[in-house]
Parts: C-alpha cells; structure tokens; sequence
C-alpha cells in the first residue's frame, strides 16, 4: 500500500482507517507465500574441518597479518592461520601439519620477546604445539626464512642477531637441537636428504649436514656468482625430492645447482638469451626485460616449468612488479611461452601437480589471478587482499 | 690572539719573495708557466678528456625523478634504497625518532646522490623502534632498490628489521640520516 493511499484512509475513516491500514498490509498473497515454505528452525553452531591438503591450495598472506588457505578448483578461502608480517609458513612433507614460525612480544610490542615454531593440525587448524626458539631473523617474510626437511624430521629456521645462524629443531622430539653459525651467509635451501646450504655474501654457498643434530659438517663452495654487481635472488628455488636448486639472478642468469654436502653448479643460462634476446647486463640505464618482484619465481616440479615475473627495467629494478609471467623449460634452457598478466604482479606460484595452476599476487591488498598452465588463459580471478609471499603444497 | 708559528713564517716567506724576487725572475717565469699549461695540452689523452670534459655519471631513474624538497615522500633524494614507513610521516624527521620509539643503533646503508650538488652521500636508514608499525598512507611506504643486494649482503639489504640492540624489536618507521660524503 502507498504511503498516499495509507494517508487518505487516516483521512476518510480516523482510526477505523488506521486498522484498515494494517489489515492491508497483511495481504492473503504474502500470506500464501510464506505458507508454502516451512517455517526456518533454530541452529547450532559448528566448526568446520578441512579435507586432506589438496594439489590446488593456495596458501598466500594476507594483509592483515595472516596467512590464508585456498582452494583453487573453487576460488573459496578454507581457513586462516594467525601469523605477524614476520611470520613465516611451511607444510610438512605428509601434509599433515602446518608450521608457522613467529616472533611476538607479551605486551604486543614490549615485554618478553618470544619466538615460536607453533604446530597447527592440517585438518582442525588447532594449535597442538608451540615450540620455543632462539632469535629469528626479523625481515620481510620469505620462504627460505623456514623450511623442513624432506623426510619431515627437521625444521630449519633462519637466524639473524645480526650475527647469522639456523636453527634445527628436532621435529620428532618437538625440541630445539642447535643453532648453526653461518657467518657471511644466510637463509635455507634444503637438499634431498641431510641438510642444507646458505648463500654468501662472497658469492658461494655454505654447507650444513646435520648429521645426528649434534655435530654439523659444513663446507663452503667456491664463489660462483658475482654477488657485487649481480647478486641472485633470494627466493631460490628447491625441489625437496631432487635437492636440486635453481638460483636467478638480479640480470636473469639463472644457475642450476644439485645441492649437497658437495653441490654442483651443473650449468648457467640467461633467461633473456633463453627468450631469444640480448642477455641482460648492469646498466643503470639499460632498458631490458628483467625478472622481478617480491616472490619472481615458481618451479612446477612436476612438468620442470620455471615460471618468473618479468618487467621491462633497468638493473637495480629487482623489487619491480612484473608485466609479464614467462615460463622456462630450464633443462632445456628455453622459452615457452609469455603470458600477458592482467595487472602488475609482485607474486607468483605454481601448484605441484601436472595440470597445474599458476597463482599471480600483487603487492599486499589484492585479488589472486588463477591461470591454467595448460592454456596460458586465466581460469578465475578471486577478489581477496593478499600480498607477494605464498606457499603451495609439495605433492 | 696570538699569532700562530704557521702564520709568522709564512708572512716571513711571502715578505722575503716580495723584497728580493723581480718581475723577470725564475720564480716569475715559472709561474707563467704553470698558469699557462692548461691551455697547451701535451698528452693525447689529455686532449680527449678535453672534448668531453666530466661526462655525467649515467644516473637511475630514481635519481633522475629525484627531488630535495621534500623529505616525506618517497622520490626525496636521500630514500634511494629506502623499504619501509618514513619516520617524518609519523611525527619524527629524516634524522627524527617520533616520540615514545627508539632509534636503532645499527643500520642498513644505501649511497644515494643528491640532486642539488650532484654529490653522493651515504645514507644510514636507521630504523626506529618499540612500538608498533605507523600507519600511513601510500606516499609514506617506500620500496626502492637502488644497488640494495639480499639479506646475504645484510648492510646493504633493506627487507631486514634493523631493531638490533634496542629495548623492543618491534619496527615503527625508517630514517634517512646522512653518514657522509661517497668516494
């Protein structure tokens, strides 16, 4: 009924209009409406649990200080894991455990300092355990802060005081074992079995085979790249079953290293040269496609495709978004394909499985670009505010 | 004010030359010389250098766009390899803890050129700290990179929470403090 209609009956009829009025409003159509639907009953609340860690998640952070979980076949956020801008994240190889290694204070940002490896059920996201740590290295979140070795029996977190060093925690006794000193060096890049190395300031990996947690045997390789004028990158990537590695750098050499207690730098290729191009070199106005970004690089293990964020720039542009994502054969040292990114990406990963899905972040407070490597085409878009740094599940 | 030794001898030196050296003197003809060579160059290296006098260092694009006005944006000269919030954002300065933090005692360090003299100068971003992040809008939160290497090149690496020695490791904001002139 109008509010003029409503109004000229208060007008003709005083307050016998009003009960009109009312009447009206409750029409015999509405009525018959709500009749044939049965009347909604009162819930109890639940909790969800997760299925079994799937080849599609997608674990990004999130801008306000948490990491996510995704499932990609659907585009729908599954759960969230607390965690600080410093926090860093890991799943263990039988994908039954999440970890997340943190820094807090009792008194948010005064009082006892505590640095934690806190254990989270896969499938309840319950807390089941917090793991007490020496000092972590306190820097932007990347994935080579926190690893776990591949038969899942040590974590290894980066330290930093500023004196550098990593941490094993026994994950079977659910205790720190020893800290290692890696002085000049840093971060962890897990080999098959047995240990891990670390960049060097000098251009070099060091060595550390843990052994039975007690006595480490560290060795030093010879400098293989030029860490003055053309540094790689610290998100190296690892394939936790091979132990082999691939390191990029600043100009886009890319060098393919087996690690070990010994590595071995098995060969050294440009991405552009890879691209059909000029090799990129250190000129400050030197105009070239260049990898770049927050996390520039996924490996798919299982078809052996490199993905990496590329922009046009000049040298010292490593932190710029990329335009474009390529993707590499690095055995074979070629091209594949480039593929035109809707918006500037300062993230990428790649699920592990062979039909796989690449996952583009941008820089903290943006949508995730599916894109199916099968085609090239992106496949979804999720509107969600996630930055750079994510992980995928090894399968 | 006395006068100093220095001082004395060298008026005794400029007063001795003045009584007993001549306009056609050696010392005289010695002079001319040295005032003249310049314009008779003798090396062929010399003479490039002459057609192509000083050519400008080739600059980033940061320094190019850079500018000395003002301190709490992002392109200001000295946050070449800045990575985080700018402390003059949030009550300090570019050499300025805001109040309650405190200033980190070590630093990462970035060589930034500063448009108005052409000169570079090494920068100290210390960090401030022991209290939790400023909150600022986006012109407030830099990331440059000029020649800032990884975390395995800690002084020159700008991802590193540089709250090292103080009470609290919380990070708050970054500065920008001239160390000194580059070589």
């Amino acid at each position: 009924m109008t509010d003029w209609l409503k109004t000229c009956a208060r007008r003709a009829m005083g307050p016998l209009g009003l009960g009109l009025a009312a009447v009206m409003s409750h029409s015999p159509a509405m009525a018959q409406s709500a009749g044939a639907h049965p009347v909604l009953q009162a819930e109890q609340n639940d909790v969800a649990t997760l299925p079994p860690i799937g080849p599609h998640w997608f674990i990004p952070s999130a801008t306000d200080y948490t990491y996510q979980i995704f499932d990609m076949d659907k585009g729908r956020m599954l759960g969230t894991l607390p965690a600080s801008m410093l926090a860093n994240i890991a799943i263990s190889p039988d994908r039954k455990v999440i970890y997340v290694a943190d820094t807090m204070y009792s008194r948010v940002d005064h009082g006892t300092r505590q640095d934690l490896l806190q254990v989270y059920d896969a499938k309840t996201l319950a807390l089941t355990k917090e793991i007490e740590l020496p000092p972590r290295a306190l820097a932007v979140y990347k994935k080579q802060d926190l690893d776990v070795s591949s038969d899942g029996r040590w974590a290894y977190i980066f330290d930093m005081s500023p004196a550098t060093a990593v941490t094993l925690v026994d994950l079977s006794k659910g205790a720190v074992a020893r800290t290692v000193d890696i002085p000049g060096c840093a971060l962890i890049f897990p080999w098959k079995s047995g240990g891990f190395s670390s960049l060097c300031g000098d251009g070099s990996l060091t060595n550390v085979g843990v052994n039975d947690g007690s006595q480490p045997t560290i060795t030093h390789t010879k400098p293989f790249f030029d860490a003055n004028n053309d540094p790689v990158f610290e998100q190296g990537l690892v394939d936790h079953k091979s132990g082999k590695a691939l390191f990029v750098s600043y100009t886009g050499k890319v060098y393919n290293v087996t690690l070990g207690q010994n590595p071995t730098i098995d060969a050294t290729w440009s991405l552009q040269k890879a691209a059909g191009l000029p090799q990129a070199g250190t000129g400050v106005q030197e105009l070239a496609w260049r990898p770049g970004g927050q996390q520039p690089f996924a490996w798919n293990t299982a078809t052996g495709h490199l993905f990496v964020l590329m922009h046009s720039g000049n040298h010292w542009t490593h932190k710029t978004a990329g335009t474009e994502l390529w993707e590499f054969d690095p055995a074979q040292q070629v091209l594949l394909r480039r593929i035109d990114l809707p918006s500037p990406a300062k993230g990428v990963a790649v699920s592990p499985d062979k039909a796989s899905l690449v996952y583009v972040t941008g820089d903290h407070d943006g949508p995730i670009t599916v894109i199916d490597a099968a085609t090239g085409q992106v496949s979804r878009t999720v509107e969600a505010r996630v930055g750079g740094m994510s992980i995928v599940p090894d399968m | 004010m006395s006068v100093s030794l220095f001082d004395t001898l060298s008026e005794k030196f400029a007063r001795y030359l003045a009584v007993n050296s001549s306009r056609r003197s050696v010392l005289g003809k010695v002079s001319t010389a040295m005032a003249v060579a310049p314009a008779f160059p003798l090396l062929p290296v010399t003479r490039a250098e002459a057609a192509a006098p000083n050519p400008p260092p080739t600059l980033t694009d940061f320094e190019r766009n850079a500018q000395s006005k003002d301190p709490d944006r992002c392109d200001y000269w000295r946050h070449c390899a800045i990575d985080g919030v700018l402390c003059g954002c949030c009550g300090g300065g570019v050499h300025t803890c805001p109040p309650g933090t405190e200033p980190s005692p070590v630093s990462w360090i970035g060589t930034c050129r500063n448009p108005e003299d052409g000169r570079s100068y090494v920068i100290a971003y210390r960090d401030c700290c022991g209290r939790n992040m400023c909150n600022v809008p986006k012109e407030c939160d830099c990331n440059t990179s000029d020649r800032e290497m990884p975390i395995y090149r800690p002084q020159t690496s700008n991802d590193i929470i540089w709250c090292f020695g103080t009470k609290s490791t919380t990070y708050h904001c970054s500065t920008a403090a001239i160390i000194g002139q580059a070589s």
